[in-house]
């Protein structure tokens, strides 16, 4: 780190004495916030983050969502079947809607963060890494997961009212899956995809 | 330069614990994963394929495998087998009832029905039906044949054969009456192998086991009996008004009776009452024991897992 930084919260201009260790941060004097070249840790944080959530998504979407159970018997709903029964139903804006933002999007963007990450060391991939960025900024508006899962809570409290609703795996991976990605792109700086390995060494 | 930043401010330099942390939740989802597979591969129950002859009612994913009314599995699949002479019913058991899968278990299929003198399955015309179990006592095994009908409930008590000329009234579960009160029931019957009689298996209860002796007469008590005579004008009998619509059969024993009769004793049945069996009264005692040890061990017993 440079010798004489300012904090990017409070402005202050502050020394830093000596070389900062590894696996330590810089806390501004005055405010206590974190001062950064460039966000610490992102690229790892962003790959952990979007791991995880790639795990999770295959259990989201192979188990039931939801359980109702009715006068004894029992129906078991995955966000698959509820989209094949939507477009069943001949509803097929909705479904396809559904399936976008649900299933494609979140995939498509879980992978290109596991892509960015992993080849940020391999300076070839500089272009295809902006490519990639330039997508998952186009499709994250489209990423309704939260929104999904607000729509499965609400069915299943409105549900609960004639059948008995018991949650399945499946919410509770796919809640993962909704805050883990939403932190990977939190943890993301931008910044890393120019960088060449120099730069990121330097700002560490 | 180096005197203008002694009159800085010093930034501070923390250890930061976060780094491992977020390495932890790729780590913690897999076990996650780990878990569900562990959970639905490992220690999942067997599954097995009971090949009933018709599956009507059955509903893949929703209908259930029950056990003294409790869910112990869930029916997965349906489809033809033998070139389309039988359903193969796949279900998965929970683990818990891993012991039901064994030789001599008997499944079949309830529904809600319709029939006289007895209405059953009545909770099936809501909950849907489903597939119900008789555990046997075998050894371990994945496939079984369904039964068309529910098999007796192993109720202790001796099995006896009647033999008639004519099936009349009678049906599976039609009462087995001792002076009017139901001492047992009839199992099943068919034609014997030469066509001479109906054979009719009938099991009477433990308890009033010893009421049948060897030289115990046993008539149909089914339907009416309309006698039209010269004198008497029209004489109706009905032994009871179950029997009247449902068909039965009812017994007496002499006053000096025989040895009581044994697991698989024969009898005939009478067409109809002799005037004299009215007037046996014989006093036998029954084998009166207390309600919890006569219960005890009626069905086969699942080892706990
Ligand atoms: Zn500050």
């Amino acid at each position: 780190m440079d010798k004489v930084v300012a904090c990017g919260t409070c402005g202050l201009v502050q020394e830093v004495d000596g070389e900062v260790p590894l696996g330590a941060v810089v806390k501004c004097a005055r405010c206590n916030f974190q001062i950064f070249h460039r966000r610490v840790d992102s690229g790892s944080r962003t790959l952990a983050f979007s791991l995880a959530a790639g795990i999770l998504y295959f259990p989201s979407n192979l188990y039931p969502i939801v359980t109702a159970e009715y006068q004894g018997q029992s129906v078991q709903t995955t966000i698959f079947q509820g989209i094949s029964s939507l477009w069943h139903d001949g509803q097929y804006f909705i479904g396809g809607l559904v399936f976008c933002t649900s299933l494609f999007t979140p995939a498509l963007k879980i992978l290109g963060l596991i892509f960015i990450t992993l080849t940020l060391n391999w300076p070839r991939f500089k272009k295809t890494r902006a490519w990639i960025y330039k997508i998952i900024r186009i499709i994250d508006p489209w990423n309704m997961l939260e929104v999904f899962l607000l729509a499965i809570c609400v069915s299943m409290v409105e549900m609960g009212e004639v059948a008995t609703v018991h949650p399945g795996r499946g919410v509770f991976s796919f809640a993962a899956v909704v805050v883990l990605t939403l932190c990977g792109t939190l943890t993301f700086d931008s910044r890393l995809l120019w960088d060449s390995a120099a730069e990121r060494k330097k700002y560490e | 330069m180096s005197d203008q930043s002694h009159s800085l401010p010093r930034a501070k330099i923390q250890k930061d614990a976060l780094s491992l942390f977020f390495w932890a939740l790729p780590v913690a989802a897999a076990i996650m994963c780990g878990w569900f597979l562990l959970h639905d591969f490992v220690l999942a129950g067997p599954s097995i394929t009971i090949y009933f002859k018709d599956a009507q009612g059955l509903q893949v994913q929703n209908s259930m495998v029950k056990y003294r009314g409790v869910e112990i599995g869930t029916v997965e699949s349906l489809e033809l087998a033998h070139h389309g002479q039988d359903v193969a019913v796949r279900a998965s058991l929970h683990r818990s009832a891993a012991d039901v899968a064994r030789q001599g278990s008997i499944f079949w299929i309830v529904r809600p029905e319709l029939k006289v003198g007895a209405i059953s399955g009545l909770q099936t015309i809501v909950s849907g039906s489903y597939v119900a179990v008789q555990p046997g006592a075998g050894g371990p095994t994945n496939v079984f044949n369904g039964s068309t009908e529910e098999p007796p409930p192993p109720i202790p008590g001796i099995s006896i054969t009647l033999l008639s000329d004519d099936l009349g009234a009678i049906e599976p579960q039609s009462d087995i009456l001792y002076r009017g009160l139901k001492v047992g029931s009839v199992l099943n019957y068919r034609l014997d192998d030469n066509a001479r009689y109906i054979v009719v298996n009938a099991r009477i209860m433990q308890e009033y086991a010893p009421l049948v002796r060897v030289d115990s007469e046993f008539w149909n008590a089914g339907g009416i009996n309309a006698h039209l005579g010269l004198f008497s004008g029209l004489n109706i009998t009905a032994e009871s008004a179950q029997t009247l619509v449902a068909g039965g059969l009812a017994f007496a024993t002499p006053e000096k009776y025989g040895a009581p009769a044994t697991n698989g004793a024969v009898f005939f049945i009478n067409n109809k009452e002799d005037k004299t069996w009215d007037d046996w009264n014989p006093i036998i005692p029954l084998n009166t024991q207390p309600e919890s040890k006569k219960t005890k061990n009626e069905w086969p017993q699942l080892n706990a897992q």
